[in-house]
């Protein structure tokens, strides 16, 4: 499942649990995070995505397990002496502090002022493009604007490593789309290791270089973009890739669970392999979405293009499905 | 808006609105109209105005000692009960849960008691502590009925303020008291600054605790005005009461400006 070396991992996490009463919030996780390596953390909320960044970044202490940045213990290390860059979702700006300020703040608390540090403050806020925002105050910024400087006040002190937590989910869908890019960007001009948090999975695939799915505490899968795509190790996993359809063993034929995309389904001429009738049907322009349930009550999803000029079924009628081997994703449980 | 609502104000509304106005402000105008009497005891003018009483504040050893007394008590005990209930207030921000929230209540007790009881317990526990008649026992005492004043103001001002504002700071570099020196203090000093004034105000004209704790050597200005109404009915009186009513609107113009300032 992990493809990579653990030889030139830079942070190791082993073993982390953290409970808060019952409720166990991190449930024996080990993850190794590469030098330079963008990896996103992605689950639902609740899943533990965020209790994991927090112990990275020192805020949450775990009950057990150990966390090792080039081979140091820096389990009980305090977050200030870490050094790791963190963008928080509602920016956390200092709202008394001017753009500058803000970027200054993490060379002041390390001793540097004058020329110098003037020169490093100007060159991240350039590399965020807001070079001529400097004298404004954050609540005189946009939440975009915001954002960057967040962004240009965790890289200026070339922390080891930039923490995200769910960095863009207060922000709309299309200057999110544009700030994705430009975090893509920033990941790849600076070199640094991103620690990414997110529920939203099309933000983890075009972004990552690796995605660890979490759910429960747990690390359901870790692997690249394309491997869990394609790949999902089980149906939670496949789920959260945008997998409609899941045959059990027993309509499959073989010995696995099969996660069926809704585009993979194709109507049968015949019987086909697996026989239902249709409960619901909807159309949307360009394409005619179905649902249909097999005899035993699972729901099956598919769609047809329009304007085929064949005759399509309706509500009630009695079909038959097929689809191709090599579109078939079988899973290892469930 | 207000032009509407002004226009449509009934007589009785504006009337009776004038006459709890009245009720609030005149019995205090009063003292202003006595402290100015030109007859030997507790009355208004008669034949004209005279400051006589006024000299005679400022020129009494007694009222003197009186109000410096006073000054330094409420002065200490503001820095105490500022210090203590703005880093109780920051704790309890920072933790913010059940317990947190019922240290917050148990901070503010002393405000919900009437001074009389906390004046009783404190001239049992202070006289063991040797502390009745002291500096201390009174600063004590006024530091820690002062401190809700200050919960109050701070926590308000803190529950503006973005949790997520230490956090930042802290992964930024700063230490637990860098953070708070450079983050939250900047931020909350509204409210700590209005908390001072109140706790100032507690402190200066603060009676029923001195009635137990003060004597001969620590006599201050509320206990001294106490005294005098109860044995000579000086006018001075009315002169100590008009300072300390102007010296309290001074602060609270001052607290008002500050407030002002920061919107």
């Amino acid at each position: 499942m992990m493809t990579h070396t653990p030889e030139t991992d830079t942070l190791k996490i082993r073993d982390l649990s953290k409970t808060y009463g019952k409720f166990r919030a991190l449930d024996t996780v080990s993850l190794g995070v590469d030098q330079g390596e963008f990896l996103t953390l992605l689950g639902p909320s609740g899943s533990g995505k965020t209790t994991l960044l927090m112990s990275i970044a020192g805020f949450i202490q775990p009950d057990h397990g150990q966390i090792t940045l080039g081979g140091r213990d820096i389990t009980h290390m305090p977050p200030e002496k870490r050094s790791f860059g963190m963008v928080f979702q509602g920016y956390a700006l200092f709202p008394h502090l001017t753009v500058n300020d803000n970027v200054m703040f993490p060379l002041k608390m390390r001793g540097e002022k004058g020329a110098q540090a003037a020169r490093r403050v100007a060159e991240a806020l350039e590399l965020v493009g807001l070079s001529d925002k400097g004298i404004r105050y954050p609540r005189e910024l946009s939440g975009g604007q915001q954002q960057r400087v967040a962004l240009a006040r965790a890289i200026v002190f070339q922390p080891h490593m930039l923490l995200l937590d769910e960095p863009l989910s207060a922000l709309d869908t299309q200057l999110r789309g544009q700030l994705q890019s430009e975090l893509k960007r920033l990941h790849r001009a600076v070199g640094l290791t991103f620690i990414y948090v997110t529920h939203d999975q099309s933000e983890a695939l075009s972004m990552s270089d690796r995605i660890a799915v979490m759910r429960e505490g747990r690390l359901e899968q870790v692997g690249r973009p394309d491997d869990l795509y394609d790949r999902p190790a089980n149906r939670f996993v496949a789920e959260f890739m945008g997998v409609e359809n899941f045959l059990p063993p027993e309509l499959s034929g073989g010995q696995h669970t099969l996660a069926l995309r809704a585009h993979a389904l194709e109507l049968a001429a015949g019987r086909g392999r697996v026989a239902a009738h249709v409960t619901e049907r909807d159309y949307y322009g360009a394409e005619i979405r179905y649902t249909a349930h097999t005899e035993s009550g699972v729901p099956l999803r598919f769609k047809i293009a329009a304007g085929q000029g064949e005759s399509l079924p309706q509500e009630g009628d009695a079909i038959g499905l097929d689809w191709q081997d090599k579109d078939a994703l079988p899973l290892a449980d469930h | 808006m207000s032009s509407f609502a002004r226009d449509n104000a009934s007589l009785p509304v504006r009337g009776s609105a004038w006459t709890i106005i009245c009720l609030m402000i005149l019995p205090m105008s009063v003292v202003f109209a006595v402290s100015v009497t030109d007859r030997p005891y507790l009355s208004l003018p008669e034949n004209g105005v005279s400051l006589q009483y006024y000299r005679n504040l400022f020129t009494s050893p007694e009222w003197l000692l009186s109000i410096w007394q006073s000054f330094v008590i409420a002065c200490v005990s503001t820095m105490v009960a500022g210090a203590l209930g703005t880093l109780g207030s920051i704790g309890c921000w920072r933790i913010s849960s059940g317990a947190s929230n019922v240290l917050r209540l148990v901070m503010l007790v002393p405000l919900m008691l009437p001074p009389i009881v906390y004046g009783l317990g404190a001239y049992q526990v202070w006289a063991d502590l040797g502390w009745i008649n002291t500096y201390t026992g009174i600063i004590v005492a006024h530091a820690m009925t002062g401190i809700p004043y200050v919960v109050i103001t701070v926590s308000t001002a803190l529950a503006g303020l973005d949790p997520k504002l230490e956090q930042a700071a802290r992964s930024l570099g700063a230490g637990m008291g860098a953070t708070i020196w450079y983050v939250i203090f900047p931020n909350i000093m509204p409210g700590i600054l209005s908390g001072l004034v109140f706790a100032f105000i507690h402190s200066w004209d603060e009676l029923v605790i001195a009635l137990f704790i003060a004597g001969r050597n620590v006599f201050t200005l509320p206990r001294r005005m106490w005294d005098g109404i109860n044995e000579n009915l000086d006018p001075t009186m009315a002169a100590v009461a008009s300072v300390l009513i102007l010296v309290t609107l001074g602060l609270l113009v001052f607290e008002l400006l500050g407030r002002g300032r920061k919107r």
